[in-house]
């Protein structure tokens, strides 16, 4: 057989299998494009849902540490508040631009809108906005919006794996399933502002268009003061005790006068009874016979579980304690200034917290009686710019601090306190401007002490037998006799601020 | 009557028409071939990513609760996981909502307890679990019953949770097992492994 040759159709096989490897490229690259495109907007959803809570949790840290500027003691430059809009004792962070233009932070584009408010907490525990008018240290209610710019197209994510489908639910009681149900998306509208208004009280309720779609997370801090005595025993270098006939544990003078209850479950009171916590900021920690009903914690330490102590044990906690500098106090009285003979001080005016009766003395070597200025609550502070050797008693609804220079030796029935609460007795003992010099308080027997010691350049110790109601503060506590130590949980809220925390944090998922 | 010749117009010979026949039988196998792989790799990528975003949602909810959770306890098998979270909407059936009910959904104003001193939000609180049933990941808040998650490839989380003096903090991870795979090893589901850590902001003692 002839085989023509025909030169005008070559090519056929060439084309053919062009034509094939485009078909089969068109059908990868569908795969490809349905694939990622699905995960991609999955994934920028997961990502813009995290970073909403970043942007809101950034103006809560930009708002704390407006709050930190304003303690006592600091002068921070630029001063707290700055760039603020302040409105009575209400705050809202620096305005973020204009709505077109708003001023971001992030690569990605984040806002933050903050809004802080002085509130405090009555006797009661209820909650008020505005200033304590008791003149007691503020809480502070930080509501921080956090927004996130969603990228990519305006479609939902990966949700068909689960099994009713229910993306988005017309009539609004649910919010479908899945990432739908988790991330609330706003597309279009703002569904926060639509279903419970800009402030989620549920007016001003407005259908609120956004101008790209966008996921906002809203979280709520409640900041309260740190005061200095939350603990038993806190201190920097060593602690020693408690001996064989002693313990620490705690109980709270808001709910009665101490008892032991520590080993008793079902009594009212056992729940207060193991805050009796002891925390060290180093590895040496000495302990005897004598139960500890509380937490443990050194930085470094071997403290290793035991049936002595009846709290978590936790051997990598830093604590920082710093030198302590006399504080501003309100001018001090003319006289007396000095209390070299026994005295007895009626204040003209009960004073406040922040404001107390002061006094200015060179020395204190005999017995000083505080009394209440008519039946107002009575707050005084007396500076001792030596050593404290006298004696003092304070008497019902007086609150005394006492803040001393050098040091302090007396017995534990020199401190008298017939008002019963650690927390209107207390001793703040001021770091030596020498870091080196070491400030000695030595509390012997025979007697009982309620109050509190705030020296944290000082060795604190208690020789005998002495019962201490009250918290411990310092340098090194030596306890090792047959002291026993009952810590106050009504100190929570005592002393003066060395620093704000959070006490509460809570988002608002909606 | 005379049949004119066309030389020219000639037809294929059947050996060329066998030959075309065969060419193209390879190639639409080929394509048809192709394509079924493709679908089938399709599948498999698009479950495999499905499941992935599954355990990410997983690990998104569990990290939102604990971060706002008041306690965390997680059971000796590691997926049973359970939080107590402030109360901080009201909900229908609360003592506030009983006497108003056009209170339910408005936020709660915090009370400082007198006797712990800690910062509340109502006198009860929510209790979330999250479990496994079956297929399934639900989450259970104070009864309700969400389904976050399904897939037949699984999903299996995995909580701690460690209570230290001055925090705690809970580490979540997520496995599943590719049904694409048919080598049911070990390392299929370790390979799928997603990591998470989440610290209680409201640490606190009672």
């Amino acid at each position: 057989m002839k085989v023509s040759s025909i030169p005008n159709e070559r090519g056929n096989v060439l084309l053919c299998a062009i034509c094939t490897i485009f078909v089969i490229s068109l059908i990868a690259a569908n795969v490809l494009l349905n694939c990622t495109a699905r995960y991609n907007q999955a994934s920028n959803q997961v990502r813009s849902w995290n970073e909403a809570l970043y942007a809101a949790e950034s103006g809560a840290d930009m708002a704390f540490a407006e709050i930190r500027k304003t303690l006592p003691g600091a002068s921070p430059s630029p001063s707290p508040w700055t760039g603020w809009a302040p409105s009575g004792t209400t705050y809202v962070s620096p305005v973020t631009g204009t709505a077109s233009l708003p001023w971001t932070f992030g690569s990605d584009n984040l806002q933050a809108r903050t809004v802080v408010e002085t509130c405090y907490f009555d006797s009661s525990g209820v909650f008020h906005l505005g200033a304590n008018p008791t003149g007691a240290w503020p809480w502070y209610r930080i509501r921080s919006k956090g927004t996130s710019p969603l990228q990519g197209l305006k479609r939902t994510g990966m949700d068909d794996r689960l099994s009713n489908g229910n993306r988005f639910v017309a009539n609004g009681s649910t919010r479908g399933d899945g990432d739908t149900l988790l991330r609330k998306i706003d597309f279009n509208f703002d569904h926060f502002i639509a279903t419970y208004g800009p402030n989620g009280d549920g007016t001003g309720k407005a259908l609120q268009a956004v101008n790209a779609p966008q996921i906002a997370r809203r979280i709520e801090l409640i900041v309260g003061a740190v005061t200095p005595f939350g603990a038993a025993v806190r201190v920097t270098t060593s602690f020693d005790g408690p001996g064989s006939a002693g313990l620490i544990d705690s109980f709270n003078s808001n709910n009665g006068a101490y008892y032991f209850a520590a080993n008793n479950p079902s009594d009212p009171h056992y729940a207060d009874s193991h805050s009796g916590s002891v925390a060290v900021n180093s590895p040496t920690f000495f302990m005897h016979q004598g139960p500890i009903w509380g937490d443990v914690s050194t930085n470094g330490g071997n403290v290793l579980p035991s049936n002595l102590i009846h709290g978590v044990i936790d051997n990598n906690v830093p604590l920082t304690i710093p030198p302590l500098v006399m504080p501003s106090l309100p001018t001090p009285q003319p006289s007396p200034v000095a209390f070299n003979s026994n005295t007895t001080i009626t204040p003209a005016s009960p004073g406040s917290v922040s404001a107390p009766t002061t006094y200015l003395v060179s020395s204190w070597s005999k017995s000083v009686t505080f009394n209440q200025s008519g039946s107002a609550q009575t707050y005084v502070a007396v500076h001792v710019t030596s050593d404290f050797t006298g004696q003092v008693t304070v008497n019902t609804g007086v609150h005394v601090q006492v803040f001393f220079d050098g040091n302090m030796s007396v017995k534990a029935r020199d401190l008298v306190n017939n008002t019963g609460l650690a927390a209107n007795m207390q001793f703040y003992g001021i770091s030596p401007t020498d870091p080196n010099t070491t400030q000695t308080i030595a509390i012997a027997s025979p007697g009982n002490f309620v109050g509190t010691f705030y020296a944290p350049s000082a060795a604190i110790s208690f020789t005998g037998n002495p019962d201490i109601t009250g918290s411990i503060v310092g340098k090194t506590y030596s306890g090792n006799g047959n002291t026993t130590l009952h810590y106050d949980r009504a100190l929570d809220n005592a002393g003066e601020p060395s620093d704000y925390r959070i006490a509460s944090y809570v988002e608002d998922i909606r | 009557m005379k049949l004119t010749h066309h030389s020219r117009q000639s037809g294929f010979t059947l050996a060329e028409i066998m030959m075309a026949m065969a060419i193209a039988v390879v190639i639409f196998a080929a394509i048809i071939t192709a394509s079924i792989a493709m679908q089938k790799s399709f599948n498999a990528v698009d479950h495999f990513f499905a499941t992935h975003i599954q355990q990410v949602r997983i690990i998104d909810y569990l990290n939102r609760d604990v971060k706002r959770a008041l306690i965390c306890t997680v059971s000796a098998n590691q997926q049973t996981v359970t939080l107590t979270i402030p109360k901080y909407i009201i909900q229908s059936g609360d003592a506030e909502a009983v006497s108003n009910p056009s209170l339910v959904g408005a936020m709660r104003s915090p009370t400082l307890s007198t006797t712990t001193s800690l910062v509340n939000y109502g006198t009860t609180t929510s209790t979330v679990v999250y479990s496994i049933n079956g297929a399934s990941i639900l989450r259970t808040e104070d009864g309700a019953v969400t389904t976050i998650a399904s897939s037949t490839d699984q999903l299996v989380p995995s909580t701690t949770d460690t209570d230290l003096t001055n925090t705690e903090y809970s580490t979540m991870a997520v496995t599943f097992r590719p049904i694409f795979t048919s080598g049911n090893v070990a390392d299929e589901r370790t390979g799928t492994t997603v990591f998470s850590l989440a610290y209680l902001r409201n640490k606190r003692r009672g």
